[in-house]
């Protein structure tokens, strides 16, 4: 049976304390394309990989990087399938919130409920974790904030991380560059440098995602022809 | 008669420069009795937010406990205190809740916001909002309260003069009301300091 | 947490837990209490760029007018107002609600919310509850089916006479004009447009009483910040 007999329920503690499941979800995620962020001063950028299975996909219809209210976005490394139902119930999360108290959301309370609801795939019956890890960028009163949502549901704030495949070495190339002063077009062309070391082929506007968010308090996903732009600068 | 005035009760509020004032009567009653002379209808919610809640004494407590509960439980997830507006938008959502089967109450917020610009608002019983920028009213005396407010409220009062005329208003429309007077308290809150006044009115 | 005897905040949907009682309180004969209601003009009309909605501005309890200067034109969509008449909140949160809905979709299609579909979702909701919820609706946006006739100027001007027909005949609307424009470029909301019913008297310097004025019973000070005293002193005293 499998590789452990701990591994059949997830409601099972193996003998040294550990929730198997939780690990297998964690390597689905280490087996995912690299994502990364970075808090600048005035903005956050989160990035990431779009490798297509094949070249007759078209590129247009994949899109990794995710809206979930005006002023926050994120983007996932791991299982596509399974971070659209979080996107998603995240997303009615901040419109609830919203009808509440007409205010938007904060980026620490949607972490905290997106989290909340990864904690409970860990624990009930009949269904399994996460197979993603998140990077939820923001802005909102007390700043610009970066968060990582992993599959235990534990999330922590980050002036810069990766997720993915090839984490460690692209947390080391941010650790080299990032800055506490920096500004968010540096950032940009930060991730972008970061993604291109562990970039198979040549890099372009369509197999990769840039998504901002500025002072503005606006999230978006650059278009193509914006990130050719980026790509330009950078070389 | 409408349950809302089975206890009598009047509520005012006014904006004042960078100042607020909330106020109310003090008659708790069961229609043409009085029972008490020391009934509370207006609430701290915290230290720069005030609600207001007339109409039917066990649905103004129910009521209070229950916004009381939710802002304690905001406080606790958000490790911050509501925005006046924030709190205004909660009162309204608890209301039309219960749209089929609503509670007996009118409140009456007021708030100063983050940068201490002071902030009042009233809804009806099932939560429909009315921001204002000089007074609101409720409860049974509402009607001479409009009329009285309406001719004695002057912008960007100081808060002792707020204090004067928020008194003024209240206690000439209380007299005019049989269900609705027996003294009075009034709470000017400025970004400093919170001043808390019992009023001397007819006891008739 | 059901049973744990915790009231936990309200995931949507009505809660009837009150109506028992409410009744039996009706039955003894207390009538239902006065809702704020807009007695309300609204309109709408459609011209070559786009569409004017226009809504009068006052909000009545009764037979008093409990809000000289309320907004009627409701938010939907970047390119979707409505206007509500009716109960006021059953105005205000079916329209929020609906548009809390179309942001949902939007993300969810990536495409500009069309007009038709705001207006299926609030039919629906209006059609389920039986007219209990009482909101009568003018809904008017710009989408990829686009408007037609009149002129901007033509439009903007039958619909402020048509709102202030309502202002001066009928005693359930009154105080000022609000329009909202849009077109495919965006809105245009402009709020009291015209306000052709300003207060008749002010006092230029109102009602002032002394200081003091008032009997106060008791009084009391909680102070919510410290005071910061600056004591001026010689510097460096041996």
């Amino acid at each position: 049976m499998g590789d452990s007999q701990y591994s059949f329920s997830l409601t099972t503690f193996s003998p040294s304390g550990q929730l198997v499941q939780i690990e297998h979800a964690l390597n689905a995620v280490a087996a995912g394309a690299t994502s990364l962020g970075i808090k600048a001063s005035n903005g956050v950028v989160i990035a990431t990989e779009k490798k297509l299975p094949s070249i007759l996909v078209d590129e247009q219809s994949v899109r990794k990087i995710s809206v979930l209210s005006k002023n926050i976005g994120v983007v996932y490394s791991g299982m596509g399938p399974d971070s659209r139902v979080l996107v998603s119930k995240s997303r009615k999360q901040a419109q609830q919130y919203f009808r509440l108290y007409e205010e938007p959301i904060p980026i620490a309370q949607l972490v905290r409920e997106i989290a909340a609801v990864m904690q409970e795939f860990t624990q009930s019956g009949g269904v399994r974790p996460f197979g993603v890890s998140l990077l939820v960028a923001g802005y909102d009163s007390s700043g610009p904030q970066l968060y990582q949502v992993d599959p235990s549901g534990s999330y922590f704030a980050w002036k810069a991380s990766a997720i993915g495949k090839n984490t460690a070495n692209a947390k080391t190339f941010l650790e080299k560059r990032y800055t506490e002063d920096m500004e968010l077009e540096d950032a940009v062309h930060t991730a972008i440098l970061t993604l291109k070391e562990g970039f198979e082929g040549q890099i372009s506007g369509s197999n990769i995602e840039i998504g901002i968010v500025g002072a503005d308090h606006q999230f978006r996903v650059l278009t193509p022809a914006e990130v050719d732009d980026y790509l330009a600068e950078v070389e | 008669m409408s349950i809302l005035s089975y206890n009598g009760g009047a509520i005012v509020a006014m904006v004042g420069k960078n100042c607020f004032a909330i106020a109310s009567d003090r008659r708790f009653g069961v229609q043409l009795q009085t029972i008490a002379t020391d009934f509370q209808r207006i609430f701290k919610i915290h230290d720069r937010l005030y609600i207001g809640l007339s109409g039917l004494g066990t649905d103004v407590q129910t009521l209070y406990q229950r916004l009381q509960f939710r802002h304690k439980l905001y406080r606790l997830r958000e490790e911050r205190d509501m925005k006046p507006k924030t709190f205004a938008s909660l009162v309204s959502g608890i209301l039309y809740e219960k749209r089929f089967g609503p509670y007996f109450c009118e409140p009456v917020i007021a708030g100063l916001d983050d940068d201490g610009k002071p902030f009042i608002c009233t809804t009806d019983l099932l939560g429909a909002k009315q921001f204002s920028s000089d007074f609101v009213v409720s409860g049974t005396s509402s009607e001479s309260l409009y009329g009285a407010c309406e001719s004695m409220f002057r912008p960007d009062m100081e808060p002792e003069d707020l204090f004067e005329t928020i008194s003024q208003a209240l206690l000439s429309s209380v007299d005019r009301d049989c269900l609705s007077g027996w003294g009075g308290i009034v709470y000017i809150v400025t970004p400093d300091e919170v001043i808390t006044r019992t009023l001397k009115g007819r006891m008739d | 947490m059901a049973g744990s005897g915790m009231e936990m905040p309200p995931t949507g949907g009505f809660n009837f837990d009150l109506c028992r009682r409410n009744a039996m309180l009706e039955k003894e004969g207390f009538k239902h209490p006065r809702v704020r209601k807009t007695g309300t003009t609204i309109v709408g009309v459609v011209y070559k760029d786009g569409v004017v909605l226009g809504a009068d501005t006052r909000a009545t309890e009764g037979d008093i007018v409990c809000d000289k200067n309320c907004e009627k034109i409701h938010y939907i969509a970047p390119n979707i107002y409505c206007c509500g008449a009716g109960t006021s909140a059953d105005t205000e949160n079916v329209t929020a609600m609906v548009s809390s809905q179309l942001e949902l979709h939007r993300y969810a299609t990536g495409r500009q919310s069309r007009v038709v579909t705001a207006m299926t979702l609030l039919k629906s909701h209006l059609f389920r509850y039986q007219g209990y919820v009482s909101a009568a609706l003018v809904l008017g946006g710009y989408d990829v089916t686009g408007p037609h006739l009149h002129t901007k100027e033509e439009a903007m001007e039958m619909v402020a006479n048509a709102i202030k027909a309502g202002i001066f005949n009928d005693l359930g609307s009154g105080s000022n004009v609000d329009l909202c424009i849009i077109t495919k470029d965006g809105k245009e909301y402009l709020r009291n447009y015209e306000m052709p019913n300003p207060r008749t008297y002010v006092k230029k310097n109102g009602y002032v009483f002394s200081r003091g004025h008032t009997a106060v019973l008791t009084s009391s000070v909680r102070r919510l910040r410290e005071r910061v005293e600056v004591i001026e002193s010689d510097a460096m005293e041996e």
